[in-house]
């Protein structure tokens, strides 16, 4: 992000300056392949760019249980006992694609691994949630629209 | 006065911040990341967010995550505590785009003052003394400069701090390696590998001055530390006032401190750090645009409390003191325990806690964040507690800094601390002296025993 930052030191935003933050900024992540940028929104002054890479594969290991760095913490409340799907990033949780939609997955459905089931929104980002295992959805934990901290269950799995 | 300030760190200084806010009246939230979720500010918080996993550049560097957690509890203002995005110009601007007070001083500034070459032409036109040097673009360029100046020589990256991204060049033959080094790890480092060339003073004693600015012009400063007990530009020791440093030298480098802050429209704490050499000259290193790890120091010995002074200056009140306010009494120490094991050359030892008491007693002060059962994680630095020892003498001072490294129990499975090395630090004849400089920590490391004194 350093990169915006440079742009916007000169006098303003100039088309020259926009276009270059922007390209470095695609550089970057490209170059961070592995990393997670579904989707980026650039701000140079009164220009904004959203950049989407598409579908990526979800992030392993974002159960709270399978980080082994805290293997004797007493687990949080929050921790479920039976598999879970997690949030990906703090934010909003919706649970469709739009307000008026049909949700992403309902109880009962079957999903699997990398299916989207939800969207995150952070600062205006849309991060799209996706299913870390494959299993059928047993409960929603979160309503739709409430707050959602990274790691957070937001459906319960049966043969997950 | 903000109602809720979010905190935008971990460790110890997390800890602190949140200690002021709560006395201030002011409702506090933390972040956190899945490694930290027990931790002691989390504990202590009024509300928590946990916004990633363990590693920093996907929690504590993540501007998103963190923006989205002071919407999340309605924050007003975000402290960024030290390092982490402490010095951060584009997260201060998406700060203030995102309508929270950024608490730290205007992004322009830290931009201009976090590039090394850039506030060495602000500071030179303010009239501060400089180590002569320059900015250098190519090897030969830089052979020049170093030549020209005299070695032995220190390249540094343009975009470099925290006494990482610098090299000692001792003679003109291992400039061209020492050069193309610097710029390679300031690439990976900083991402930019711009570096510049400078004189080195290698006795030199690292004197820092503390300066507060608000918004409406008015700036003091709090003094001095003296930083010289350092291991590979890493701080271990500060204390306050500078020993066998006269007066005079130091309020003139307070002096320079203020004109230097007011010429480059800081607002906030800052520090301005200073290379002194044997003849009483000071030469203008780079400022700080954080509180600082050792910022306790100035506080046990003006009174001040200095996160206090950084929220009511964001909320944009005036200074509640001239410099005519400003009088230190007594001396203060700081030592910094850090999860290292000294007889490994300070690998961090982190792990889990069995035992861990810390020193009380007149005049001591425990900033830590950790406590019995608390794992060290491997994942963030190594500081486990800044022990701060206050004494109307410098001698007294020592004892009581020496006493009350002794009184710390740190126990568990693989972790050591540095609480036994810096008591020989303490006990050191050029420290006790005050003669010591940056060269100390170098010199008792090489003793292959340690002192057994009481």
């Amino acid at each position: 992000m350093t990169t915006l930052a440079e742009a916007r030191d000169g006098a303003g935003p100039d088309a020259a300056g926009v276009l270059d933050a922007v390209r470095r900024t695609v550089l970057l992540l490209a170059n961070e392949a592995g990393a997670r940028p579904e989707l980026v929104r650039v701000s140079v002054g009164d220009v904004a760019v959203e950049i989407s890479f598409g579908a990526v594969p979800p992030v392993p290991a974002a159960v709270p249980t399978a980080d082994p760095s805290v293997g004797s913490v007493v687990p949080t409340p929050q921790t479920p006992a039976r598999a879970a799907l997690t949030s990906p990033a703090v934010g909003v949780f919706y649970r469709a694609p739009e307000p008026d939609a049909a949700p992403f997955v309902a109880v009962g459905d079957t999903v699997t691994e990398g299916q989207q089931i939800g969207i995150v929104e952070a600062m205006k980002l849309m991060i799209p949630v996706h299913a870390e295992r494959a299993g059928r959805i047993a409960e929603e934990l979160v309503a739709d629209g409430a707050p959602v901290e990274y790691g957070e269950p937001l459906f319960a799995l049966d043969g997950g | 006065m903000f109602g809720t300030v979010l905190v935008a760190n971990r460790g110890e200084i997390a800890l602190r911040v949140a200690r002021t806010c709560r006395e201030l009246g002011i409702r506090v939230a933390a972040v956190h990341s899945t490694v930290d979720r027990e931790s002691a500010v989390v504990r202590y918080a009024d509300e928590t967010v946990q916004i990633g996993p363990g590693p920093a550049r996907r929690s504590y560097l993540d501007y998103a995550a963190v923006l989205a957690a002071a919407e999340r509890v309605g924050a007003d203002a975000i402290h960024p505590g030290y390092g982490f995005l402490s010095e951060d110009p584009s997260f201060a601007e998406a700060c203030e785009a995102a309508g929270f007070t950024f608490i730290g001083p205007p992004p322009k500034v830290i931009a201009a003052l976090g590039d090394k070459t850039a506030a060495r032409a602000l500071m030179a036109a303010a009239g501060l003394p400089l180590l002569p040097g320059e900015p250098v673009d190519d090897v030969t360029r830089a052979a020049a400069v170093a030549g020209g100046v005299g070695y032995p020589v220190i390249i540094k990256a343009a975009a470099g701090g925290g006494g990482r991204g610098m090299r000692v060049v001792q003679c003109a033959a291992d400039l061209a390696d020492a050069y193309l080094r610097t710029r390679a790890e300031a690439q990976a480092l900083f991402g930019d590998d711009r570096v510049y060339v400078e004189r080195f003073l290698p006795n030199g004693r690292h004197v820092e001055i503390q300066v507060l600015a608000d918004a409406h012009g008015n700036a003091v400063h709090l003094g001095e530390r003296d930083c010289s007990v350092q291991r590979r530009h890493q701080k271990l020791i500060e204390e306050t006032p500078a020993p066998g440093v006269p007066r005079d030298v130091v309020a003139r480098m307070g002096e320079a401190s203020v004109r230097g802050a007011l010429a480059a429209g800081y607002v906030g704490a800052g520090t301005f750090e200073f290379l002194l050499d044997d003849a009483g000259d000071f030469f203008f290193l780079e400022v700080n645009c954080r509180i600082q790890v050792e910022h306790p120091v100035t506080e046990a010995v003006t009174g001040l409390d200095l996160v206090a002074e950084q929220l009511r200056i964001a909320a944009g009140e005036p200074l509640g003191l001239t410099q005519a306010d400003v009088a230190p009494r007594g001396v203060a120490i700081e030592c910094r325990v850090n999860a290292e094991d000294p007889a490994r050359d300070f690998a961090p030892a982190p792990g889990r806690l069995d035992a861990f008491t810390v020193p009380g007693g007149p005049f001591v002060r425990v900033d830590t964040h950790a406590y019995p059962g608390y794992r060290v994680p491997s994942a963030y630095d190594s500081l486990l507690a800044k022990l701060i020892v206050w004494a109307p003498d410098r001698d007294t001072a020592i004892a009581r800094g020496r006493r009350a490294l002794a009184d710390f129990r740190v126990d568990g499975p693989g972790v050591h601390t540095t609480a036994g090395f810096l008591r020989d630090v303490l006990a050191d004849a050029s420290f006790r002296a005050g003669t010591h400089d940056t060269g100390l920590v170098a010199r008792l490391q090489s003793q292959p025993e340690t002192q057994e004194d009481s």
